[in-house]
């Protein structure tokens, strides 16, 4: 039958966790339809990490070393992982949804007038061959059913558990020419974050609200009064950041500050995926949201369906009155 | 600078989401629809430009039925120069690649400097057109676009990472730079602006218009969306604003925070 080519990633010189995540996805899928899983790992020094990587995945693993692999570019990235294409001639493509997997595998889909699916949590391989991923900002979950192969698809990182498998693999190294004169994007540097005014991550107690608060001057009049009584901190979901009401300093997020206060409320936040992976280490989360469907209210210890209008300063009071 | 955006409409971030009758998408009558977020930033990474050269055109496109006019002249009144309307039941039942080669030759025949998107849409969430239209229309790109400055032809875009890391590249025109949210401020429509955007031209083109009747066989399908099943479900507070606030007030003394 067919194959499957695992397009690892390498972070800081290491195989990262997702690529042993997606071994498992491709060997769950290759077990229900018998296919056979390659690999492919590219960089600038690969060797290592690719005979460890063999060492659980089986199959081969082609690797693809060039110095203009060091750091990601989207050219490069292409042109290496299309000499792996055209080695393993892949039914399907796995790749793992991160800043540089996004970034690539669309193009790389488009490139071999493939099928694309993204962000898939999970996989359904009894019958045909389904993807499973959330639309609508987690609100929905869908099934994507394949029409036409190869596909390529990419994976939430933490959607499953790494590959622990002993295999016995074998690597076999690709000779592939990438002209760095060629590059039409050009990596220039990557900056680290600057550091914050605001520390919510030493914060014991968090009150964030969303896009439902409507403005800067709400924040004022409702959020921070709260935040004050309790002696927390204000946070933000990424809306109320973009929309330029407070500092990105405040975002907590994927994208912002992951954060594990004693108490974190979210008032008027729906729960989309990018903000609970900042939030959901929370201790104990109270939600206040007007629609009883929220994603939030997944996470949630305790959930208040209702206006945040009248519930937050109706706390507030009560607080202040509790403290004498 | 000849600037192409493409916009898509998408269902309000507040309308209530039913699924439709065949399982597949949700129903769409009687809710609102708006600019996908993400593409309103990318609308005004455009006009920023024009801001600063007069004679740069913005053409917005957007494919979808009658609706998204729209959101064509929404963009017009906020001083896009004219604006493509998609119009064709295989654009709208295609997949994402599908709509990329439609876009890439709207692209081809416009032949602009750069192409503004949004990294993803607020529906689909698939983050797949941009970088599809950028391969297929033969130009560089970057995405998730967080700052972006211009010196002639060259751009320098931030792109972001994970942990709040940046990655700074460098790109030139003609390229495509897919933006995130909150890269810049986005203006309103002015009173004056929706007024001209009236006189300003939407030219509907079909899959045979833009060559790619027939090519456009869906390879991934949605077969079915639905509300994920709880996993958890938090405890529900009820009562009047100060009994819920009060219950409140005694979970937080427990957890001895008070």
């Amino acid at each position: 039958m067919g194959n499957i080519l695992v397009i690892t990633e390498l972070q800081r010189g290491k195989i990262r966790e997702a690529s042993y995540e997606l071994l498992s996805f491709a060997k769950k899928i290759a077990a229900a339809k018998g296919h056979s899983v390659c690999s492919v790992v590219l960089g600038k020094d690969v060797a290592a990490e690719a005979e460890a990587f063999a060492k659980r995945s089986g199959g081969p693993v082609y690797t693809v070393a060039n110095p203009v692999l060091e750091n990601y570019n989207v050219d490069a990235y292409c042109t290496a992982i299309q000499a792996a294409v055209d080695k393993a001639k892949p039914e399907l493509i796995l790749v793992s949804h991160t800043p540089s997997g996004w970034d690539f595998a669309p193009r790389i889909a488009a490139r071999l007038d493939a099928g694309f699916v993204s962000d898939c949590f999970n996989i359904d391989a009894t019958g045909d061959l389904v993807f499973v991923r959330r639309v609508f900002g987690g609100k929905m979950d869908a099934r994507v059913a394949v029409k036409s192969t190869p596909v390529v698809a990419t994976f939430q990182p933490g959607a499953t558990e790494a590959c622990q498998d002993s295999a016995a693999g074998s690597v076999e190294a690709l000779d592939v020419a990438i002209d760095a004169g060629a590059l039409r994007t050009k990596f220039v540097e990557v900056k680290a974050p600057q550091a914050k005014g605001v520390d919510l991550t030493k914060a014991e107690i968090i009150v964030s609200g969303g896009r439902a608060l409507g403005g800067a001057d709400k924040f004022k009049e409702v959020i921070e009064p709260l935040a004050e009584a309790l002696g927390g901190v204000v946070g933000a979901s990424r809306p109320v950041v973009d929309a330029g009401w407070l500092p990105h300093e405040r975002q907590v997020g994927s994208t912002g500050q992951v954060v594990s206060p004693k108490l974190y409320i979210a008032a008027g936040i729906s729960g989309a995926i990018q903000h609970v992976v900042g939030m959901k280490g929370a201790q104990f989360i109270v939600a206040i949201n007007k629609d009883p469907d929220a994603p939030i209210f997944e996470v949630a210890s305790l959930g208040v369906v209702g206006d945040l209008f009248e519930i937050v300063p109706a706390l507030t009071k009560a607080i202040k009155a509790a403290k004498g | 600078m000849k600037i192409l955006v493409y916009l898509k409409q998408v269902p309000h971030q507040d309308a209530r989401l039913d699924v439709s009758g065949d399982g597949t998408w949700i129903k769409e009558e009687n809710i609102k629809f708006e600019i996908n977020s993400y593409d309103s930033y990318a609308l005004e990474e455009a006009l920023k430009i024009k801001d600063q050269d007069a004679t740069s055109e913005v053409i917005v496109v957007s494919a979808g039925p009658e609706r998204v006019v729209q959101a064509l002249r929404q963009a017009l009144g906020m001083g896009a120069d004219r604006a493509i309307h998609v119009r064709d039941d295989s654009v709208d039942a295609t997949d994402a690649l599908g709509l990329a080669k439609t876009l890439a030759n709207v692209a081809k025949a416009e032949k602009p400097d750069v192409i503004f998107m949004g990294f993803m849409s607020d529906d689909g969430n698939f983050a797949a057109i941009a970088p599809m239209v950028a391969e297929l229309f033969g130009v560089p790109h970057a995405t998730a676009v967080i700052a972006l400055t211009r010196n002639g032809d060259t751009f320098i875009a931030e792109r972001e990472l994970e942990g709040g890391n940046l990655e700074v590249v460098e790109l030139k025109a003609p390229c495509l730079i897919a933006v995130q949210t909150g890269i810049n401020q986005v203006r309103y429509a002015s009173l004056k602006g929706i007024m001209q955007a009236k006189k300003k031209p939407v030219d509907p083109k079909s899959a045979g218009d833009l060559g790619v009747a027939g090519q456009l066989a869906a390879k991934v399908a949605i077969e079915k969306i639905y509300v994920p099943a709880k996993s958890a479900t938090a405890e529900i507070l009820q009562g009047s604003a100060d009994e819920i606030a009060e219950k409140l007030v005694a979970k937080i003394k427990e957890l001895g925070l008070l």
